[in-house]
């Protein structure tokens, strides 16, 4: 099996358990922290063995994951203020 | 650039550089999206949480398999004409276009049941939200489509080469972010409570 | 000059310069009666100074426009202008119909004015920036049409370039959205609202177009980098115009009685609009850098590197500073405002008409580059002019910040008139800087009567 088709049956799989916790209508503190770790996972496969950034110079992959992180972080926080608000 | 074979890292990402700036600047857009909804809705947990379970999560999911999907073709395709088979190329980039009009009709299906309950940008911050992420995605979906589309008509007709194939490179990063925008677009605002 | 008739552009450059003196004149005027109320008091009342200042502004920045699309097109069309006789006989209605306006203005009470012209009819008037009367904007509209008609069929004609395209793009948006002006609904709300759609649609949205297309153009000219890659740049920069400049509109629909939503909206789409002007400095430098030739007019290169830094300064770093709606519910109206407005339109679109004027006029007048001594007064009129309005913008800036301070962000908040004795000083230092950049203008003008030794076509 070519990589990219291992990728692909990964990324099929993580948004499978995604759906399941939405399904079991989970929430709470550790569910958001799961949550925001697949789509971390998903999104930098995606940036990395799609987009083709897994060949390119530390900074490419820096700017892109600096994002990513950043981004779900951040989501993560948010998510935190509402939950002790 | 026939980089394919050999070991060293290329140092910039596939594709033309300015679609790179280009990519970066839409990520920030959403970025930006992303947390503005994070932050509104930490004002406003209740709304947002009893406002979610009234989106229909099954389309979402069709939705990111489909997504998840046209861009492993993309990823088909680039590898396809990396070999110098642009017939190749140019049918795994027509699937991915197929998968991306049946991510246009689940969304415009899941829109008009929307609409036809009354809602509205105006029905609360939640919807208004949903509303405005999804149809600014859609847009993008709309136009990677419109992008791939005149890269496979030009891989159809013999355009590219195994040495010479930047346009396919650009054209799938463009798709790429895409698909990598909703996988958190998509836990973000149909899953995530 | 490589066709015929791209002298047609000669009259169009002249008229905007001379008109952006009468400007500045006037805002000299505006900035001493901010000051001493009385000023020329009764002939000549601030808000008619500020409408001529604002009006003349516009104006020049479109016969600037004219000008250089008249210049671009032919050589990038490859072909010569579909009717030279045309783009004349326009130029002297547009010349003669401003003039009669701004006359208007000077001579008779708005009011009157209103009433000598049609206003009854059809009420367009009393709008910022849109006060002309019905017949000059009706007149605005038709050489419009006479411009773009000659234009377009010349594009058609000829050989079609993204440059060319991007360039008519925002031309006809141009014209366009000034229909916008025509529409003036009785609900103060609903006015507003399409009132931005000419304003904002126009400065953060078509005029980038045009912005980016006359930037490509002198670039490409004095750099000799390969089209292909200004090119790319240019689409790249005016998608990412498009997408953040239409929506971002919302930034001006935060108080005005639209729906919340625009709050959203605005400060998200707004925040990023600086990514097109820091993209157009990061190309203008890029291009630069890479030239392969060394053009004879050093001035073009420097006029073309200051709109790229003082566009994303004054739309960029200005713009955002007071674009999100939690700080603009303080900064809304306040010279903040004033300053961003200023180093905006100056840092964008004056300059990139010099630009365009510093590169194209020499070759007008028949040699490739003006002489040394003509180049040298050139590059210090830009940066008298560049360093005085940096000043104005910051000495705005700090008059801003005091007035939200005292007036609005404080529990005992002061009245405005108040307020603005407090901070009268920033206006004088305005004032005075205002003269410099005067001097810088007036030095510009002379450079063009400068002796020596030209560089041959
Ligand atoms: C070259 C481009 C631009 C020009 C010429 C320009 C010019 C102006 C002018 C003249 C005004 C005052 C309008 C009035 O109320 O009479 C204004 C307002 C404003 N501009 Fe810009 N602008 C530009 C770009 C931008 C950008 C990129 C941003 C945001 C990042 C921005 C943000 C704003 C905001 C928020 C206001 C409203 C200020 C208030 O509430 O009083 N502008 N602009
Ligand atoms: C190229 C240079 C200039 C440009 C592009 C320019 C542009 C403008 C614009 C767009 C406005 C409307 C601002 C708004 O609505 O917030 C304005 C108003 C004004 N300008 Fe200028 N101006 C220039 C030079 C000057 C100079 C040199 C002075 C005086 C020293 C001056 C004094 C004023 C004043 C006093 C106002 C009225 C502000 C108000 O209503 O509170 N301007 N100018
Ligand atoms: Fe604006």
């Amino acid at each position: 099996m070519r990589p990219c088709t291992r990728i692909w049956l990964l990324l099929i799989a993580l948004s499978g358990v995604t759906y399941g916790i939405g399904e079991a209508g989970l929430g709470g503190k550790a569910v958001v922290a799961t949550l925001l770790a697949i789509s971390l996972v998903k999104s930098q496969l995606v940036a990395g063995f799609f987009m083709g950034l897994r060949r390119t110079s530390f900074m490419w992959r820096a700017i892109m994951g600096g994002y990513l992180v950043v981004v779900c972080g951040m989501i993560g926080v948010a998510y935190w203020l509402g939950a002790v608000r | 650039m026939s980089d394919t074979q050999t070991l060293a890292l290329p140092r910039n990402p596939p594709g033309d550089l300015a679609i790179w700036f280009f990519i970066f600047a839409e990520l920030l857009a959403f970025g930006i999206f992303f947390l503005a909804y994070a932050f509104a809705r930490a004002k406003n947990v209740e709304l947002f949480n009893q406002s979610q379970l009234l989106l229909n999560r099954e389309s979402g999911m069709v939705n990111t398999l489909v997504l998840i999907t046209s861009s492993y073709f993309v990823v088909r395709a680039v590898a396809a004409i990396r070999e110098g088979f642009s017939q190749v190329c140019a049918r795994w980039l027509l699937g991915a276009i197929g998968l991306g009009g049946v991510f246009v009709a689940v969304k415009l299906a899941e829109f008009h049941a929307k609409f036809a309950a009354g809602i509205s940008l105006h029905t609360n911050t939640f919807y208004m939200f949903y509303l405005s992420l999804t149809i600014f995605h859609f847009m993008h979906v709309l136009m990677g489509m419109v992008i791939l589309g005149f890269v496979a008509v030009k891989a159809r007709r013999g355009g590219y080469s195994a040495d010479s194939h930047t346009g396919v490179e650009t054209g799938a990063s463009y798709w790429h972010m895409v698909d990598l925008v909703w996988l958190i677009l998509f836990p973000l605002v149909y899953v995530i409570r | 000059m490589q066709y015929q008739s791209q002298a047609v552009a000669k009259p169009y450059f002249i008229a905007a310069i001379g008109l952006f003196v009468g400007q500045i004149l006037f805002g000299l005027i505006m900035g001493y009666q901010y000051v001493v109320g009385d000023f020329l008091f009764p002939a000549l009342p601030f808000n008619v100074a500020r409408m001529v200042h604002t009006n003349l502004l516009i104006v020049w920045l479109l016969f600037g426009f004219m000008g250089a699309a008249y210049y671009m097109i032919p050589e990038e069309s490859e072909t010569e202008l579909v009717s030279p006789g045309l783009a004349k006989l326009m130029f002297w209605i547009f010349l003669i119909a401003g003039a009669l306006t701004i006359v208007g203005y000077l001579a008779v009470p708005y009011a009157t004015l209103a009433k000598m012209t049609g206003n009854d009819i059809l009420p367009t008037m009393g709008r910022e920036f849109l006060e002309q009367p019905l017949i000059t904007k009706a007149g605005i509209v038709v050489v419009a049409l006479a411009f773009l008609f000659n234009i377009t069929l010349t594009v058609l004609k000829g050989r079609k370039t993204s440059v060319s395209l991007v360039l008519l793009l925002g031309l006809w948006g141009l014209a366009v959205f000034f229909l916008f002006s025509f529409y003036n609904p009785a609900n103060l709300v609903v006015d507003k609202y399409y009132w931005w759609w000419v304003v904002h649609l126009w400065v953060e949205g078509v005029w980038e177009l045009i912005l980016g297309a006359l930037l490509a153009f002198v670039l490409i000219k004095v750099t000799g980098v390969d089209r292909e890659v200004i090119e790319k740049w240019l689409y790249i920069i005016i998608a990412m115009t498009l997408i953040t400049g239409i929506i971002g509109t919302g930034h001006h629909y935060y108080w005005i009685g639209t729906p919340e939503y625009w709050q959203w909206f605005g400060s998200v789409f707004s925040a990023l609009e600086p990514i097109p002007f820091f993209m157009m400095t990061v190309f203008a430098f890029n291009m630069v850098n890479r030239r392969r030739r060394e053009h004879p007019n050093k001035a073009a290169t420097l006029w073309a590197l200051g709109t790229g830094v003082m566009a994303f300064l004054g739309a960029g770093v200005w713009g955002f500073l007071h674009t999100l709606a939690p700080v603009n519910y303080y900064t809304h109206g306040t010279q903040i405002t004033a300053a961003h407005g200023h180093m905006a339109f100056y840092g964008a679109y004056v300059l990139v008409v010099l630009t365009i004027i510093s590169y194209a006029m020499p070759i007008l007048r028949g040699r490739a580059a003006n002489s040394e001594r003509a180049q040298v007064m050139e590059m210090w009129a830009f940066w008298l002019m560049t360093v005085a309005m940096v000043f104005i913008t910051l000495f705005l800036t700090a008059a801003g910040i005091l007035q939200v301070w005292l007036q609005r962000a404080t529990d005992t908040p002061l009245p405005f008139m108040a307020v603005q004795e407090k901070i009268a000083l920033f206006y004088w230092l305005r004032e005075a800087t205002g003269v410099v950049f005067l001097i810088g203008l007036i030095v510009y003008v002379l450079s063009f009567f400068a002796k020596g030794e030209t560089k041959a076509a």
